[in-house]
């Protein structure tokens, strides 16, 4: 779980172009949309993109997608359950 | 024109030294390709970082320059946001079109399509100036940057805007340059800047920038006289039209001081240049900008520049641009000090 949120938090840097930020910079339950790393809605589809591309796991409903992509917590979760089933 | 207009502010990005304001256009060296790169100038007072992030290169040059100039001209929302591109953001065009062939249209990220449609720097300019008023985009090759002139004009001219933030971009990827090196747009040896006018060659240099103008009815030291295109003229057809446009803004051949001309050293093109230089006194000032620029779909809003940055030197009273590209499209502007 520990290797899979350090790999969650490289891929979001990259994907999001985030240049500032390093991997320890971001808590593993802090928000990633507005308050925490300050994401917004494209980023959001973005983030959807490296779950499909990375993980081979497509979210099809929005109101999933909102609980998934709460914080890298919650990513690492979802993900672990996708493969395990 | 009834309503006069006047040039009110500018500002370039360009591989000069232009964005500072300095106008000292230098012959730069080129040491891998036959290209003439933008500067970029630091981006960080003009873009939010979040935003900042996610823009390609030439969205980043847009907005940039057409924020710059707003500053120049200490505006902040102009009446209308008018610019042409020929070829948009080719860097997120380029990355889309990968994506679809490397993930097998599945799985595209959204924002290099967002951001690889034309009208993206006129729709970044107006969230962050909030300006819900008149904004378009042209894209028509070699005359997108005219078009956008063009409907600066009539904007103004029709009463529907008092001032009009009016640009031309573009840039050129490495992958570009290639595939329009295969259709003999460059020069196929390496060729200085220095040499390209001399060269005796076919194609050219390329280019790249990003130019905007703030155009306005409050008198400012730089009037825009007026401007025509034509498309595929012979050179007969441009000779005679010159002549008649010349005629029509009531200014005689003689009293032209300066002529920036869009000569690129392409041997199949640069006769319409001589053409045009004989409709003029041998004595005017020439001034050949895309040795300064290279050569892109947008170039004319950088020779634009050159014109009013020689007018606001006060060396020079009444001059007229011209430029074509690829002897396809062709445009003068006449400017007045």
């Amino acid at each position: 779980m520990e290797a899979l949120k350090l790999k969650l938090k490289q891929q979001i840097i990259e994907a999001l172009n985030l240049q500032d930020t390093k991997p320890e910079d971001i808590d593993d339950n802090a928000p990633l949309f507005g308050e925490g790393l300050g994401l917004d809605s494209i980023d959001s589809l973005e983030l959807m993109v490296l779950l499909e591309r990375s993980y081979k796991i497509k979210v099809e409903d929005p109101r999933e997608g909102r609980k998934i992509l709460q914080s890298v917590q919650t990513m690492a979760e979802f993900i672990m359950s996708k493969q395990a089933a | 024109m009834d309503i006069k207009c006047y040039i009110q502010a500018s500002a370039a990005i360009s591989p000069q030294q232009s964005f500072t304001g300095d106008y000292t256009p230098q012959l730069l060296p080129l040491t891998e390709r036959n290209l003439l790169r933008a500067q970029e100038p630091g981006y960080a007072g003009f873009i939010p970082p979040n935003s900042l992030r996610r823009m390609s290169r030439l969205l980043k040059m847009g907005l940039t320059s057409a924020l710059q100039c707003l500053r120049n001209g200490n505006a902040s929302v102009p009446g209308a946001i008018i610019t042409g591109t020929g070829r948009g953001s080719l860097q997120d065009t380029e990355k889309f079109l990968h994506d679809i062939r490397t993930y097998e249209e599945t799985a595209l990220n959204p924002t290099p399509f967002i951001q690889s449609t034309y009208n993206s720097v006129n729709g970044l300019v107006a969230l962050q100036q909030q300006c819900t008023d008149y904004n378009n985009t042209f894209v028509h090759r070699g005359f997108s940057f005219e078009h956008a002139l063009l409907d600066s004009i009539l904007q103004i001219q029709e009463g529907a805007a008092q001032s009009v933030l009016t640009g031309g971009f573009d840039e050129m990827t490495v992958e570009h340059h290639y595939i329009k090196s295969r259709i003999g747009y460059w020069k196929t040896a390496l060729t200085q800047p220095a040499d390209m006018l001399e060269s005796g060659t076919q194609g050219t240099v390329a280019g790249e920038g990003s130019v905007f103008f703030l155009i306005g009815t409050a008198p400012s030291a730089v009037e825009l006289k007026g401007m025509q295109m034509l498309y595929k003229p012979t050179p007969e057809q441009l000779s005679a039209s010159l002549t008649q446009f010349l005629a029509q803004q009531g200014v005689a051949p003689e009293e032209i001081d300066l002529l920036v001309s869009g000569r690129n050293g392409d041997t199949r093109f640069d006769h319409f240049y001589d053409v045009a230089e004989k409709v003029l006194p041998s004595s005017v000032e020439k001034i050949h900008f895309k040795q300064y620029c290279g050569e892109y779909d947008t170039a004319g809003a950088f020779g634009m520049w050159t014109v009013t940055q020689e007018l606001l030197s006060g060396r020079h009273k009444t001059a007229l641009l011209y430029n074509h590209f690829y002897g396809e499209q062709h445009t003068f502007v006449l400017l007045q000090a």
